[in-house]
């Protein structure tokens, strides 16, 4: 059943019958939810290499703390186990599926009565985050000292540990409560390739030049929050879904949490110091929080409001989650419907084009002999070898194997509802709206990169090109892109029969 | 008889002065102010009216035809006047922003009497200090508001009669409350400052649905899985201007975002839209006797209608509206949704108006009349423009018939709804043809643009429903701070960029417009160019900011 309206039970008692009345859509009289949250400091130790950009970075700095927040989730009827998810938010770049496995492993070995398959781990994207994954075959490898730096293996392992700690803290403390959900808006993230008069487009291309014609794609300010709260009527949790990657101070040689971290110490301001906070990315492989246009406007009103860029960022999207907060923090749910689906897709690699492997087959070669004149320009020059390396390979692979696939993971869980699904690129905004258009949810929360992440872009991305849409940026293509709209939204379609 | 001459010259002399003082200070009578303003010699002018006819009207902005059921809520005309510097030379401009679909402005009919041209030449005699150039409307694009044309009979636009005040009456008297509105704020005007600023609000959405193939439709399904992607981009940004009195009081805003008001664009009830509840909202918070200007900004292919997760959308106005009759996409549930939105985003920035006065900022207004390339239509064009208009003749022949056979289908409500959409299309199939007529004539059409500059913003100015991607073009190369796009100031006709043409939704298509990308483009270039003149800036006139 649903909580006490503390406020205001008439109004409450008004709106219940109401919504039941109208929808039908809330199982009432199943199930009970229990919610158990955690948060894990993975702050690296320093010196540490940054994920993100082609050239290497050590930082030297911790500007904030890196975490990585939990809640896990349990249905129950009575006694019977019914279903679970454990969700957990992450301050990096990606999730390498390696350490996702490991997680997994740690998790199986404390609580080996749960099925581990049904925990996912998402990047919020900041890029001034670890570098976790840098083997010899990597398609983005830097050069990082091996004395003098944390290396990444170590990184994972502390992260690993950190973070299965965490889930088994989360899910041991879980007891029952209530859950709300809405939404909102943001202007976050801006459309972030421009396309030109000749039809091609850039990514932070700009827009002061005559050539300049329009945005490639929508930009996407739908804020959607799911509130977690305990029996006793105390929010606990929060995860905010909004498609706008953390990546506002991207650049810097220090670790830091982007927006995501103010974000979270103004809301545990407002709601407590112990409140959890999820961040989750929507669908926004061609949006980031930079303007590229009236960026004079935008600088202007940030100097008269006395903030920096990341200030703003992060009063927009508070002001939104506490709009949602405001508006439905009596409509609880503690009965909700929790139904979680994990699934490997198994997706069509991108076909590699005779050109773009002459491209950067050249690229590559260009790369290796600039670091071969001079070792010192591995520095610069290696990621962007190994970026090029990776389509040299694909290309002399699909030679033999013109059907190549990769498997690629999705959730999808209904909470109520709502749902949430999972995947694991860098979403081209596109590919986001097809399933939240198609979906029968009331509300449909995009996760990207709960994987690796690589683009994801749509088809007049690869025809405009650059980078985020180049062979070298993307592994699967846009026909693998509406394989996966179509079976994440046949998953969400099938556990909402009632609102067909 | 010298020293009479000295006392005359010296006379003489002191009232020239007196007179070169008070030019100087703009000391005027009716323009009120004084030396000891800290203002300059810049006046502001505010005055609203009403423009509701109080009879039935025909209601503009959908193909059948709508006769008025009441009044929703009502429709204004808000007036914000403009001067600068010393008299005769001053800088003057009079913008009016009308809760109506469109300004009539000749386009279409160069011989026909229209709305733009009737209020100036009613202020020709009102104010005969202003040039007619000088005085801007723009609409806000309410579907919801009186049919306004030079004609005088219901049936030459809908092919039968109909009972509501014809559109030339209508025209006439929304004329003359417009002047009023204009000649009001023009002699209100005092002293003042003006602020601005940008912020954010979550109203315009592209409202076209392209699906896997390429094909777009304008409020096309999203739910399906040939759904691809939205065509264009959305613009989220808020322009922001606020006027202050000398004792830095609030005396109105202009507002100026990129969506049309058309929520409840199809009710019969006359109504401004969600800028009604904006205003309500706004006045609540800021003042009662706030003056508000809207514009709309490039927004052709933008809509505050719900393409994607409305389900959502419209629980949360049940939960912030439990008194809403009606919530979800097309209801007064979204006006008070969006109302707030737009609320927030103005007081949002108000605070950090108040200390970033400039009470003399450097304005200037430039007005144009250029002539750009129109959409030229082919042979092919008009054929099947001329055939589809014969079949909907056809079948507009046949309805009249069923009523002449049966008069007693008329006392049905609304039963002229077909009738009238089938005659509307027939009548937009022969426009075509008429268009070929005229472009063979006239391969360019001229227009009105009106850059203005004050201080550090610009304001500009175009007669279409021009679409976001030429907005962003220019924003994107104008030297302002925040350039302020005004759309329909004249009588609008889509103008998509090509990409919108090869998806071929309803505002691409050679009926939907009198210009294509190659006008498109021409515009942006000539605007910017304008702005680019406005933009060389006078030292000696810059603006002086309070801080």
């Amino acid at each position: 059943m649903k909580t006490e309206n503390r406020k205001n039970p008439l109004r409450k008692i008004v709106s219940t019958v109401i919504f039941a009345a109208l929808f039908n859509t809330t199982n009432l009289f199943a199930d009970e939810l229990l919610i158990g949250v955690a948060t894990a400091d993975i702050t690296p130790k320093l010196p540490v290499a940054l994920d993100g950009q082609f050239h290497l970075r050590i930082a030297r700095t911790i500007e904030t703390p890196l975490t990585a927040n939990v809640v896990a989730l349990e249905s129950r009827d009575g006694n019977r186990f019914l279903d679970l998810a454990i969700m957990v938010s992450c301050d990096l770049v990606g999730i390498p599926r390696e350490v996702l496995k490991s997680v997994r492993d740690e998790v199986k070995k404390q609580l080996p009565e749960i099925d581990v398959n049904k925990i996912f781990l998402n990047a919020i994207h900041t890029h001034t985050a670890p570098v976790m994954e840098n083997g010899i075959n990597s398609s983005f490898r830097y050069e990082i000292p091996k004395d003098s730096v944390l290396q990444p293996e170590e990184y994972d392992e502390f992260f690993v540990q950190r973070v299965s700690e965490s889930i088994v803290k989360a899910w041991k403390n879980r007891s029952p409560g209530s859950v709300s959900w809405g939404m909102s808006h943001a202007a976050l993230a801006y459309q972030r390739r421009t396309v030109y008069a000749d039809g091609s487009a850039v990514m932070y291309g700009k827009t002061n030049t005559p050539e300049f014609r329009n945005m490639e794609g929508i930009e996407d300010h739908d804020v959607n929050v799911l509130f977690f709260w305990n029996r006793n009527g105390k929010l606990i949790a929060m995860s905010i879904d909004a498609p706008c990657t953390a990546q506002e101070v991207e650049n810097r040689y220090a670790v830091n949490a982007d927006y995501y971290h103010p974000v979270r110490e103004k809301l545990k301001q407002r709601f407590g110091s112990d409140l959890v906070v999820l961040g989750w990315i929507g669908a926004a492989g061609d949006q980031s929080p930079r303007p590229l246009y009236r960026q004079a406007a935008e600088a202007r009103m940030i100097k008269l409001r006395n903030l920096t860029r990341l200030d703003e960022i992060t009063r927009r999207l508070v002001t939104a989650v506490e709009e949602v907060y405001e508006t439905v923090e009596q409509d609880r749910y503690s009965d909700v419907k929790l139904v979680h689906k994990a699934e490997m897709l198994t997706l069509p690699k991108r076909i590699i084009t005779e050109k773009e492997y002459e491209i950067s087959k050249d690229e590559q070669e260009k790369a290796a002999g600039l670091i071969a004149a001079d070792p010192k320009a591995a520095a610069q020059q290696l990621a962007r070898m190994t970026w090029n390396r990776d389509v040299v390979r694909r290309y002399e692979s699909q030679k033999t194997n013109k059907n190549a696939t990769i498997d690629s993971e999705v959730h999808v869980l209904r909470i109520g509802d709502v749902v949430v699904c999972t995947n694991e690129f860098e979403l081209f905004t596109d590919y986001g709206l097809r399933i939240e258009a198609q979906s029968n949810a009331l509300q449909t929360f995009v996760i990207q990169l709960t994987g690796s992440g690589s683009y994801l872009p749509t088809e007049k991305a690869v025809k405009g090109g650059g980078y985020s849409a180049v062979a070298q940026s993307s592994i699967v293509g846009p026909d693998g892109g509406q394989i996966l709209v179509d079976r994440t939204v046949k998953l969400i379609n099938e556990m909402f029969p009632e609102t067909k | 008889m010298k020293s009479l001459r000295i006392q005359i010259s010296i006379l003489v002399g002191f009232c020239l002065l007196t007179l070169f003082f008070n030019c100087c200070t703009g000391n005027k009578g009716a323009k009120g102010g004084s030396k000891e303003d800290k203002t300059g010699s810049f006046y502001i002018g505010w005055a609203s009216v009403d423009i509701t006819p109080d009879k039935p009207v025909l209601v503009a902005g959908q193909f059948p035809a709508r006769v008025s059921e009441g009044v929703l809520d009502p429709i204004t005309a808000t007036a914000l006047a403009i001067e600068s510097g010393a008299e005769p030379s001053s800088e003057k401009v009079i913008m009016i922003s009308c809760d109506l679909v469109s300004i009539s402005d000749g386009t279409r009919n160069e011989y026909d009497e229209n709305l733009r041209d009737n209020v100036r030449n009613l202020l020709k005699e009102s104010l005969p200090e202003l040039k007619p150039e000088q005085v801007i409307l723009n609409a806000t694009h309410t579907h919801t508001a009186p049919y306004c044309s030079s004609e005088k009979d219901s049936k030459n636009i809908y092919g039968v009669e109909l009972d509501a005040m014809s559109p030339y009456d209508c025209q006439k008297y929304i004329s003359e409350r417009i002047a009023k509105a204009a000649e009001q704020a023009w002699k209100s005007r005092k002293p003042g400052g003006i602020s601005f600023g940008l912020g954010q609000a979550v109203v315009g959405h592209n409202r076209l649905a392209v699906d896997l193939s390429g094909k777009s439709v304008m409020y096309g399904k999203t739910n399906t899985p040939e759904f691809g992607n939205l065509e264009g981009c959305e613009d989220h940004s808020v322009n922001l201007l606020y006027t202050w009195d000398k004792n830095k009081k609030l005396t109105g805003v202009v507002i100026n975002l990129a969506a049309s008001s058309q929520v409840t664009e199809g009710l019969y009830q006359i109504s401004a839209d969600y800028w009604h509840e904006t205003r309500l909202e706004i006045r609540n918070r800021l003042g009662k006797d706030i003056y508000i200007l809207p514009q709309c900004s490039a927004a052709g292919d933008q809509s505050p209608h719900i393409m994607i997760g409305e389900k959502g959308e419209e629980r949360m106005q049940r939960l912030m509206f439990p008194d809403s009759i009606k919530t979800g996409d097309r209801t007064i549930g979204l006006r008070k949704q969006i109302a707030i939105r737009i609320a927030d985003a103005v007081t949002s920035v108000f605070p950090y108006m108040k200390n970033n006065i400039e009470w003399n900022p450097y304005f200037v207004h430039r007005m144009e009349k250029i002539e750009l390339s129109r959409r030229l239509v082919g042979v092919e064009d008009v054929n099947n423009a001329l055939k589809e208009g014969e079949e909907f003749k056809k079948q507009y022949e046949k309805q009249l018939q069923e009523i002449k056979d049966n008069p007693a289908i008329k006392d049905k409500p609304r039963w002229y709804t077909n009738i009238t959409s089938t005659y509307t299309k027939m009548r937009r199939g022969y426009s075509v043809k008429d268009r070929y007529e005229l472009e063979k004539k006239q391969p360019k059409m001229p227009i009105e643009v009106h850059v203005l500059r004050i201080g550090d913003i610009v304001i500009a100015t175009n007669p279409f429903e021009l679409y976001l991607d030429y907005g962003m073009r220019i924003k994107g190369r104008s030297p302002a701070v925040q350039t302020f796009l005004v759309q329909l100031t004249g009588s609008g006709s889509y103008l998509p960029p090509s990409r919108s043409i090869t998806g071929g939704s309803y505002g691409s298509v050679p009926a939907s417009t009198l210009m294509g990308p190659e006008g498109g483009q021409e515009l942006v270039e000539k605007t910017l160019e304008m702005i680019n003149t406005v933009w060389q800036k006078n030292e000696n006139l810059k603006g002086a900011t309070d801080k």
